[in-house]
């Protein structure tokens, strides 16, 4: 149980995550090139986070699909490309609205399924949108589609606009969490029954929840495609969209809104360094890494600052779902 | 005629999905855990039927008790000192946790196997016979018949064994259980060594039809979901009639074939849209399952 008091997570950790969300804006002026594209992907994955971060841990609807709206927002982005819209806006803003409407159709029959149901349904859901691209021939198929991207000089851009929508979700997040919508969603994650008899109506609130992280994981998408200049439906699915968003709000803290971009730091620079030198065992890491998270820090690292009672808490605190 | 082949084609597929889904369905039922890495143990079933083969020349059908034997005993340590641990914690704990498991496991073998795809070909693999105009394969046919003898001897075990009976106490009450003494940490720890085991006996039987690599076992795991949605939760009846039923679904669907906006569709490509829709439906209009109960 949580107090309703701090939703927003602990405030110190808060005002360092923003004030890292802004240092971020001078990446591209000391480093261009390899370090600039580390980053790029770090803020990806921390808009994926906040995505998942806001049906999962705010709303405690588990979803293992954000991947479908990610890959929705790469092709959204991509067919605009090649028919000739490059503005990276435009494809943003194409991503949000349809995922926003993909949420909201399909929303009506998924999000009437509760807990374990609703989990493998989503990733029913991402499996079939998956089959579904790569079986339209005007999406380019298996084949994938090639976008047009700017010029070497001017490839910051797909950073900043990566930057904008990571902070984007970070901000909105903090808003609603702020917000009667996040109080609405803590309720239905704490009891749907009880929120029901309080007046919340949870159809309504879980499919808001389910349009605004679909809109966020959209927009990651739209930036993302003309930035790698290729896709195809393996690599705008790719199961590491779908695992590492729910590792990293897991291991920064679910349900708060620091906590997303604290593991999409974390993660994505161990990630990093694993890929260099461990090629063929950085998803195994990750693996290990959710389980050793769950037995041992259920709440998360940003839980871990306000723990009370040092060493022996954290011992007393192990114990308490053992059979 | 090609209809009624297709419908054969699905009932023999359909026993292995039906022994799949009997251990997804025990675990689920009885600890409120949903096993994500179901198909990683699938998958592990198939490797092991692999490995007798190819090093011994150990017929599949006779690696199927092999494996059920080997992956109850990972099963049972995988419970008794991780699952056991955080088994009472929210849904979603367990859920992540066996997320991770998957995984870890998934890369294991990979790091073990490769990705190639592998595969067991005992002379008879080809073998049929001719009922009037349909063909059925021999060894299809064993394997259902095996499969449907494993589902009935789990069906009398849990039914009459001393242990059978102290995992349904534990399912229905674990307080009156735990009083009338039963080790609860032992019965789920048997519980999903079941799960497990009846996952590797599914997959020795599958490395007869399938290609086996490492993520062999993902679209297994959904199916096993919806086998245990479309049958019911928890009863071995409920796994049979939905294994068997979602196995005709899966054989009449290369049967679809339609085109929108000139865009040709065919069901053969779309198994997992296929698995989504059956899932949808059957949950809003039936959420009991063909057989029974279920907790939506």
């Amino acid at each position: 149980m949580i107090s309703l008091a701090g939703i927003t997570g602990s405030r110190p950790a808060l005002i360092a995550v923003m004030v890292m969300m802004v240092a971020l804006l001078g990446i591209p002026a000391v480093h261009n090139g390899y370090v600039e594209i580390v980053f790029r992907n770090i803020l990806m994955y921390a808009a994926l986070a906040y995505g998942w971060n806001l049906l999962g841990g705010y709303a405690g609807y588990v979803s293992f699909g954000q991947v479908a709206f990610f890959g929705i927002g790469t092709y959204c982005s991509a067919l605009l490309n090649t028919h000739g819209i490059t503005n990276i806006g435009a494809g943003i803003a194409l991503a949000i609205v349809v995922n926003a409407l993909v949420a909201i159709v399909l929303g009506i029959p998924i999000l009437r399924l509760r807990g374990h149901y609703f989990g493998i349904a989503t990733l029913g859901l991402s499996l079939a949108i998956q089959d579904l691209v790569a079986n339209i021939d005007a999406l380019g198929g298996t084949g994938g589609l090639a976008l047009k991207q700017v010029d070497d000089a001017h490839f910051f851009v797909y950073y900043y606009a990566m930057w904008a929508v990571a902070a984007a979700c970070l901000l909105g997040t903090w808003l609603v969490a702020r917000s009667k919508l996040g109080y609405a969603f803590v309720a239905i994650r704490e009891n749907e029954d009880a929120a029901v008899v309080l007046g919340v109506s949870p159809t309504r609130y879980k499919v808001i929840a389910w349009a605004i992280a679909g809109a966020m994981a959209g927009a990651a998408g739209a930036v993302y495609a003309p930035a790698n200049g290729f896709i195809d439906p393996a690599g705008a699915f790719e199961v590491d969209n779908n695992v590492f968003p729910i590792v990293m709000s897991l291991l920064g803290g679910i349900g708060t809104v620091a906590g997303p971009f604290v593991g999409a730091l974390l993660l994505a620079g161990v990630n990093e360094v694993l890929q260099r030198f461990f090629v063929k065992i950085h998803t195994l890491f990750f693996g290990a890494m959710i389980v050793l998270v769950v037995m041992f820090l259920p709440r998360g690292i940003v839980a871990l600052i306000g723990m009370r009672g040092g060493w022996r808490g954290f011992r007393r605190s192990l114990g308490a779902y053992r059979v | 005629m090609e209809f009624a082949q297709d419908v054969i084609n699905g009932i023999l597929a359909g026993g292995i999905l039906a022994v799949a889904a009997l251990g997804f369905s025990l675990v689920w039922g009885i600890m409120n855990i949903i096993n994500l890495a179901h198909g990683a143990f699938i998958m592990l079933g198939a490797y092991c039927a692999y490995e007798l083969f190819t090093r011994f020349h150990i017929d599949p059908f006779i690696s199927v008790p092999i494996a059920f034997v080997f992956l109850f005993a990972l099963g049972y340590l995988i419970q008794r000192f991780v699952i056991n641990y955080v088994v009472r914690a929210p849904v979603l704990t367990t859920f992540l946790l066996t997320f991770g498991l998957s995984l870890l496991i998934v890369n294991v073998a990979l790091l073990i196997w490769t990705g190639d795809t592998r595969g067991v070909s005992p002379s008879y693999v080809g073998a049929n016979f001719s009922i009037g105009p349909l063909t059925v394969s021999w060894a299809k046919l064993w394997t259902l018949i095996v499969a449907l003898a494993i589902t009935g001897i789990m069906a009398l075990w849990l039914g009459r064994s001393r242990m059978g009976r102290a995992i349904r106490a534990t399912a229905i009450d674990v307080g009156a259980a735990q009083l009338a003494g039963v080790r609860v940490a032992h019965v789920y720890a048997v519980t999903f060594g079941l799960g497990t085991g009846l996952a590797g006996a599914a997959g020795a039987l599958l490395s007869l039809s399938y290609g086996i690599n490492p993520t062999m076992g993902d679209p297994f795991l959904i199916k096993s979901f919806v086998v245990c949605v479309l049958g019911g939760l928890g009863s071995v009846q409920g796994a049979l009639i939905g294994g068997l039923a979602y196995g005709i679904v899966e054989g009449i669907a290369p049967l679809i074939d339609f085109t929108v906006f000139g865009q040709h569709f065919s069901g053969s490509g779309l198994q997992n849209v296929i698995a989504l829709v059956v899932l949808l439906v059957v949950l809003i209009v039936r959420p009991t399952g063909i057989m029974g109960r279920a907790t939506a």
